[in-house]
C-alpha cells in the first residue's frame, strides 16, 4: 500500500474539516478513524491553526505530514459532506486512489449559498435580534440596515479593510455604531443599545467563547485557551470600534 | 394576548434570526430550519424558566439542555454532525451583549463594572456549554448504538 498517498489523503480530510470550522476533537477523531479503517495506528493532533498527523508503515518507518490551517468561517454544508465521507469510508474503505480522488473533490462543487443570499442572512439576524434586546419594529429595521452595512463591508470590502480580523472587526464595528448612531439621530431608529448589540451579534465572538469552553471541557485545554484569548482580542477590537464611532458621533 | 407578546413574539424572532445566520454558515435545505427550530425551542426555554427562577445562569443551562436534546436528536434522524444545529441553535443565548458591554466598560476605565460583567458572561457561556456538553455525553453514554454513527 501507498502510505504515503494515505497519510496526504487523511491530512486532507482532516484540513478540510477544520477549514470548515469542525470542533478539534472531532478533526482528531475522523481522521483517527480514516487511517485506522486502512490499518494503520496513526497519531493524530490538532490546535486550531494547526494539524498534525503522524503514522508508522509497518516495516517500521516513521512518517509525518503537518498541514497549517489559515482563518476560516464556518461552512456546515462542507462539514457534512466530510462527514458523510469520512464514515463511508469507514463502513467500506474504498481503493486507494478513488477515496483520494473523492477526498480531493471534497472542496468543489457542493452547493453554496450566492453573495446576494449571504448579505441576506447578515440583515436578517441582526434585525431579528434587535427586538430580542429590546427593541422595536423601527430598531429591527435599522439594525437590519447596519447589518446590510456590516455584510458588505465583510464580502466585498476585504481589498479596503486587509485580511487582519482586528483591523476587520474595528472597522465593522465602528461601521455599524456610526450608522446606527446616523439612524437613531435621524429619528428613525429609538432604541440605540438595541440597534447597536443586535448588529454587532454577527462579529461578536459569543460563539467562539461559547466553543471555546465545549473545547475546554471535552479535554482539548490547548485549543480552548487559544480561542479564549481570540475572542478577547475579538472583543477588545468591538470595543475599541464602538468606542471610536461613538467618539466620533458625539 | 400576553402570552403572544411575552413568548411567542420572542420566539419567533430567535427563529428568524437564526434562519439569518443558517445563511451566513452555509447550512442547505432543510436543516436551516431546524437550526430556527432550535433557536426558537432554546429561547422560549430560557423565557419560560426565568418565570420561576432567578437570574439567567440556570435557564440559560436548561434552555441549553433542551437545544442540545432537540439537536442531537435532528443529528440522528439525518445522520449528519451535530456541530451546525447547536451551534446555530444557541446563538441567540450566547453572551453577545455580556461580552460588548463588559469591554466597553474596560475602555471607558470602569473597572468594578467591567469585571463584574465579564465574570457574568463567562458564567454565562460555562453554563451553556456546560449544559450542552453535558446533555450529549449523556445521550451518548445512554444510546451506545448511535455511537458508531455519530461520531
Amino acid at each position: 500500500m501507498d502510505y504515503d498517498m494515505l497519510l496526504n489523503m487523511g491530512t486532507e480530510l482532516g484540513y478540510r474539516l477544520m477549514s470548515s470550522g469542525a470542533e478539534i476533537y472531532r478533526v482528531e477523531e475522523s481522521v483517527l478513524r480514516l487511517l485506522t479503517a486502512y490499518g494503520l495506528e496513526p497519531q493524530v493532533f490538532a490546535i486550531p491553526n494547526c494539524l498534525i498527523v503522524s503514522v508508522t508503515t509497518p516495516e517500521g518507518h516513521p512518517i509525518t505530514q503537518m498541514r497549517r490551517i489559515p482563518a476560516h468561517g464556518t461552512d456546515i454544508e462542507l462539514l457534512e459532506r466530510c462527514n458523510d465521507l469520512c464514515r463511508r469510508l469507514c463502513r467500506e474503505p474504498l481503493p486507494l486512489d478513488q477515496a483520494k480522488t473523492l477526498v480531493d473533490g471534497l472542496g468543489n462543487g457542493y452547493r453554496r449559498y450566492s453573495s446576494r443570499t449571504v448579505i441576506l442572512g447578515y440583515v436578517m439576524a441582526p434585525a431579528f435580534f434587535a427586538p430580542l434586546f429590546g427593541g422595536g419594529l423601527r430598531d429591527g429595521i435599522c439594525a437590519g440596515l447596519c447589518g446590510l452595512a456590516v455584510g458588505l463591508a465583510l464580502l466585498y470590502g476585504r481589498r479596503l479593510i486587509g485580511s487582519n480580523s482586528f483591523l476587520r472587526t474595528i472597522v465593522c464595528s465602528a461601521l455599524a455604531s456610526l450608522l446606527a448612531l446616523l439612524l437613531v439621530s435621524l429619528g428613525l431608529g429609538v432604541n440605540l443599545e438595541a440597534i447597536t448589540i443586535g448588529t454587532l451579534m454577527v462579529l461578536v465572538p459569543g460563539m467562539a467563547l461559547t466553543n471555546a469552553m465545549r473545547e475546554i471541557m471535552a479535554g482539548d485545554v490547548f485549543s480552548g485557551v487559544s480561542r479564549t484569548a481570540e475572542a478577547i482580542l475579538i472583543a477588545a477590537a468591538i470595543a475599541l470600534g464602538t468606542t471610536i464611532a461613538l467618539a466620533l458621533g458625539r | 394576548m400576553q402570552l403572544f407578546t411575552q413568548f411567542f413574539l420572542p420566539a419567533l424572532w430567535a427563529f428568524l434570526a437564526c434562519v439569518g445566520f443558517g445563511l451566513v454558515y452555509n447550512i442547505q435545505g432543510i436543516g436551516i430550519l431546524i437550526c430556527g427550530g432550535g433557536g426558537a425551542l432554546g429561547w422560549l426555554v430560557f423565557l419560560a424558566t426565568q418565570v420561576w427562577l432567578d437570574g439567567d445562569i440556570l435557564p440559560a443551562f436548561l434552555a441549553a439542555v433542551s437545544i442540545a436534546l432537540y439537536s442531537e436528536l435532528m443529528a440522528r434522524l439525518r445522520h449528519c454532525p451535530v456541530t451546525g444545529y447547536l451551534q446555530v441553535a444557541l446563538l441567540p443565548l450566547v453572551p453577545g451583549a455580556g461580552i460588548y458591554y463588559s469591554m466597553r466598560y474596560c475602555v471607558e476605565g470602569w473597572t468594578q463594572m467591567f469585571v463584574s460583567t465579564l465574570l457574568h458572561t463567562l458564567g454565562m457561556a460555562a453554563s451553556l456549554s456546560v449544559g450542552a456538553m453535558l446533555t450529549s455525553s449523556i445521550l451518548r453514554a445512554l444510546l451506545p448504538r448511535f455511537r458508531a454513527r455519530g461520531h
